[in-house]
């Protein structure tokens, strides 16, 4: 686990740093030394997160995990609380608390604390996207489950083409009406349901997705917006300012948008449009090359998706997968005709042990994921109350009182 | 559940009952209910799905007939379509009005002191006390924000709910849908079940009580607020939300969740908890989450003085709910949300901590210069002791919650700037008193910095012993706070006040009297002495300016308690009048033996006398002191 084993760093490192801090004052060359080893190592762990067959990277001891994946995207998430454990250190550790309260910081810190909302309000919406994935892997355990049946008859696939509908409407795909908005539901409450009730009871089966990304944010919010919101004040801090403390908050700014916004990107979440061009990563800064090239990647992604139309649902690797065999398999359902040609079956059966795979690494994923995302929500709190706590002691009292 | 008359149906019979109901078939079957058709028709299709699942079962797996897992399969189609057609037509809204009006009685029990949304720098520039409701107003009896008895009237109803809404003060569990339909439901999900259609069961009650919840949380105003909504929205506007919030929670966990699960059980006893929860979790984990987004915003908000008491009434209202939350979260799979409740009150906490610290360095450098005219209290002085006194009315919650000492003393520091205090003198005090002792020294530490501003020495002492006064009678005035501050620094304090009143009473009278003094009078020489007219004529002379000027000046100044006004110039009176009549009764004869006496003595004693009572009412006088005995 990256997790734990940096851990120990961090540790000896703040130990280190007590050392110092008695001995120095304002050593600036130290300071130096901090931000570029800060720098360093965010190079490190983002470029592990670039794996081998995907990169020209020599990283040999770089990661498995397939692009995209809940893995990587755990992946991900961890990196991002080493990075920000490591920079709640450079910031804080041993500093003369006043230094916070000052220019530059005295306008940076309110603009890391405004995105640091934004940054959990994502949060929200994205654990609310998983929710709503998890909802897609139950109907496609019912379609998998179904299908996996011998000898497979009519029914079974009258059973599994319902719940492919119903998964692919959820996930926005809707053949049957024009676009998944529609799909939300329509009932009144007591309303009889006479009158052609059955239809529409028939067709609103199922798109549990449209109406769980409602919940937890309002109508109007739209995490596109928040991640472009989040990135449109980031400069790079200038002259005497790039050595000083305003660095370590601008890169923490920029893995935080970062790490945000493939968030959005791999899972769904409410109103994405314009994902795509709302960030990019500054190409010249050199602890952000395995970033930018990640970016790239990402945004390939979103494009192809956008070209096709329809807002991704999310560019996880188990969602698009999901999302292709639900396809295939709705149209298997849909011509099924008993006896089925034995090859047609072999085809069907491939893919019904490729959606049961993809929803067992659901199953043991998704909410791991989910603690994880919390746990990033938790970081970020504290990180602000921590900070907050400093700026207060530095308005009481010019000297810390030990 | 099966029908008791019903008899056996053939086989055959019964597949075409089934498919006869296949709503992809005919549009006959799409457009009617079995469910809402006769009885009968009723228990002969559920009687019929017996059978087919009975002529299954005797059949392996392997040689399983295709043809009647396809008629199962059109049958559980039929009654899932069926199962959600009986609960959304069963489904009725919350009855929120019957709710509302047992929970008026909470929005009003709020304090309008904690309803006071300025901020704190604004105690430091002018002061409208028509604005603001923390600062009070001049007279000192009305100055807290509500009587006590509303206080400790709103403190009583949000602990132990009053009669007024007892309708919420513990779970409550209503009848979501109605018994015969209960059975219908039970009746189809025991089949849905027992068939393998589990997941298909859950989804469908899943989705549309969702829908029911959501539509209930409309009724009830609980909004979907982002985390950046709540940093946006003006405090006031909070303030109402957060009112709000507390009554819905309310009614969203004894109420309307409470009985979300015994829905649950309603339906699903009998069938396996795990499915029980499952429907449970599935209908209200997003709407749980979307409850206590609110408050975990609220939780990570801004800091300022000014939320401290609202965040009290959330946090609270929280404990209060613990346990039913708890109690309706209690299954593994809901762990997340009891987690969440945990998670948001220790943040609460943590924000209550917060805030009473700024508050503390708030008041320690709160910077206004400007003396206020007079002499009189503070703003910042009414501000601060308010605040205490509140403090005092949460004082439960607060011991709860602050369990450190205050930072502070100077000793250790070497900061001039921090005053010093010596904990070890309150030996058994909780943190909590600790820190209202604090800000009571710190508050007087302003003050003394407030009042070298002042260019009149006796100012200085009149507006030191005003506040200082005004700090004493806010803790007699409220037991809570007196307690918590103790007798012993409360005689501190009273001692403070009074070194204060005697040190303006030598600034400004040890001059005038030294006006009536003997020595200088008498010509010495020989047996009798005899008194020099001239000094004498100076005397009265500088004696009628200085105390003509005295009053004048400090007629201006003001003491708004009037209990200390007129103690302050009976004081005065006492040293002035005998001093006066004495001095007059010795040599007026000299004077009046002279020319023009009434240029020399100006004044009767009953003059001076009427004269003090112009002291400190904060309005001057006729530039000339009337002579009242004329």
């Amino acid at each position: 686990m990256p997790a734990t084993e940096y851990q120990g760093s961090f540790l000896s490192r703040i130990s280190i740093r007590r050392n110092q801090v008695v001995s120095m004052d304002g050593n600036h060359e130290q300071e130096l030394e901090e931000l570029e080893i800060f720098q360093k190592n965010i190079s490190e762990r983002f470029s592990d997160l670039i794996s081998d067959d995907s990169s020209s990277s020599s990283n040999s001891a770089s990661s498995s995990e397939p692009f995209l994946s809940i893995a990587w995207v755990r992946k991900l998430l961890d990196v991002f609380l080493c990075c920000e454990a490591e920079f709640k250190a450079v910031l804080i550790m041993g500093r003369d608390p006043s230094l916070i309260s000052k220019p530059p910081l005295d306008r940076l810190i309110p603009e890391l604390f405004d995105r640091a909302v934004k940054a959990l309000d994502i949060c929200n919406a994205v654990m609310h996207g998983i929710d709503s994935v998890r909802q897609c892997q139950k109907l496609a355990e019912i379609a998998a489950a179904s299908l996996e049946q011998r000898p497979l008859g009519e029914g079974q696939a009258r059973r599994a083409k319902k719940a492919l509908a119903g998964l692919l409407s959820a996930m926005g795909i809707d053949e049957t009406s024009g676009g998944h908005k529609s799909a939300e539901r329509s009932w009144s409450f007591g309303r009889r349901g006479g009158g052609g009730g059955g239809v529409s009871v028939t067709k609103d089966r199922g798109s549990g997705q449209s109406r769980a990304s409602t919940w937890g944010v309002p109508k109007n919010w739209s995490a596109a917006k928040q991640i472009q919101v989040m990135s449109a004040n980031l400069v790079a801090p200038r002259g005497a300012e790039a050595s000083g403390l305003a660095m370590p908050v601008y890169i923490m700014s920029i893995v935080t948008v970062f790490v945000m916004w493939a968030l959005v990107a791999a899972i769904p979440c409410q109103e994405k449009t314009g994902l795509a061009t709302h960030f990019q990563v500054p190409r010249q800064l050199g602890w952000a090359q395995s970033m930018v090239w990640l970016h790239e990647k990402i945004g390939e992604e979103l494009k192809k998706k956008e070209k096709k139309g329809a807002s991704p649902v999310g560019l996880l690797e188990e969602i698009q997968k999901m999302e292709k065999l639900g396809q295939s398999l709705l149209e298997f359902s849909d011509g099924f005709q008993y006896p089925v040609p034995e090859e047609k079956l072999d085809e069907a059966a491939a893919q019904v042990a490729d959606l049961t795979e993809t929803c067992r690494r659901m199953e043991d994923g998704l909410v791991p994921l989910q603690h994880q995302i919390r746990e990033v929500f938790h970081r970020i709190v504290r990180s602000r109350t921590e900070v907050l706590d400093v700026l207060d002691h530095a308005g009481k009292s010019s000297a810390p009182s030990v | 559940m099966d029908s008791p008359e019903a008899k056996a149906m053939p086989l055959e019979a019964a597949e075409k009952l089934i498919l006869r109901w296949d709503s992809t078939a005919s549009e006959d079957a799409r457009e009617k209910m079995i469910f809402e058709s006769e009885r009968v028709e009723i228990d002969r299709y559920l009687l019929a799905v017996d059978e087919v699942r009975r002529s299954m079962s005797g059949v392996s797996l392997s040689d399983e007939d295709p043809h009647a897992s396809s008629t199962i399969q059109i049958a559980m189609a039929r009654l899932e379509d069926e199962f959600r057609n009986i609960l959304i037509t069963n489904t009725r809204p919350l009855e929120v009005d019957s709710l509302a009006e047992s929970t008026h009685s909470i929005s009003q029990s709020t304090y309008s002191l904690s309803e006071s949304n300025h901020s704190f720098a604004e105690s430091s520039s002018h002061h409208h006390p028509s604005d603001l409701e923390l600062y009070g107003g001049d007279d000192d009896d009305d100055d807290d924000l509500g009587s006590d008895e509303a206080k400790s009237s709103a403190r009583r109803s949000s602990s132990s709910g009053s009669i007024n809404y007892r309708s919420t003060s513990s779970i409550r569990e209503i009848d979501l849908v109605p018994a015969e339909a209960i059975s219908d439901l039970r009746s189809i999900a025991d089949r849905m079940i027992s068939s393998g259609y589990t997941r298909e069961c859950v989804q469908v009650y899943g989705s549309v009580r969702k829908s029911a919840v959501d539509a209930n949380f409309r009724l009830l105003g609980v909004e979907k607020l982002s985390i950046g909504d709540v940093q946006r929205l003006e405090w006031d506007t909070l303030e109402v939300k957060i009112r709000r919030w507390i009554r819905a929670a309310r009614v969203c966990i004894r109420v309307l969740f409470a009985s979300e699960r015994r829905l649950c059980d309603q339906i699903f006893s009998g069938m396996g908890t795990a499915i029980e929860d499952a429907c449970f979790m599935e209908t209200i984990k997003g709407p749980a989450i979307q409850l206590f987004n609110f408050a975990e915003a609220i939780s990570i908000s801004r800091r300022s003085p000014e939320r401290l008491f609202k965040i009290l009434d959330l946090h609270d209202a929280l404990v209060d709910l613990r346990p039913d939350i708890e109690s309706v979260f209690q299954m593994k799979t809901a762990e997340s949300i009891r987690v969440q409740a945990a998670e948001i009150l220790s943040r609460l906490g943590e924000a209550a901590r917060g805030i009473l610290s700024e508050f503390e360095s708030a008041v320690l450098r709160e910077p206004s210069q400007v003396p206020v005219p007079g002499g009189t209290i503070h703003p910042l002085t009414r501000y601060v002791m308010n605040y205490s006194s509140l403090i005092s009315d949460y004082k439960q919650t607060m011991n709860d919650l602050i369990v450190s000492k205050p930072s502070a003393g100077s000793r250790y520091s070497g900061d001039p700037t921090i005053p010093d205090m010596e904990f070890s003198e309150f030996e058994g005090k909780t943190p909590l008193e600790l820190h209202v002792i604090w800000i009571t020294v710190i508050l007087q530490f302003n003050l003394d910095g407030k009042s070298k501003h002042y260019k009149d020495a006796s100012l200085v002492h009149l507006f030191l012993m005003n506040n200082v006064h005004y700090i004493v009678q806010k803790v007699k005035g409220s037991p809570e706070l007196r307690e918590m501050i103790g007798d012993d620094y409360l005689r501190k304090l009273t001692r403070k006040f009074g070194q204060a009143a005697t040190s303006y009473q030598r600034a400004t009278w040890v001059r005038v009297l030294y006006c009536l003094r003997d020595e200088g009078l008498h010509v010495s020489g020989g047996f009798s002495s005899s008194i020099s007219k001239n000094v004498l004529r100076e005397r009265f002379k500088t004696f009628n300016a200085i105390f003509e000027e005295v009053h004048r000046i400090q007629a201006t100044w003001l003491i708004p308690d009037n209990q200390l006004r007129e103690e302050l110039r009976i004081s005065i009176s006492e040293k002035l009048i005998p001093a006066y009549r004495s001095f007059l009764g010795r040599f007026r004869s000299h004077i009046e033996s002279g020319r023009h006496p009434e240029n020399y003595i100006k004044y009767t004693v009953e003059d001076l006398e009427a004269a003090v009572l112009d002291f400190f009412e904060g309005h001057p006088v006729s530039p000339h002191l009337r002579r009242r005995s004329q």
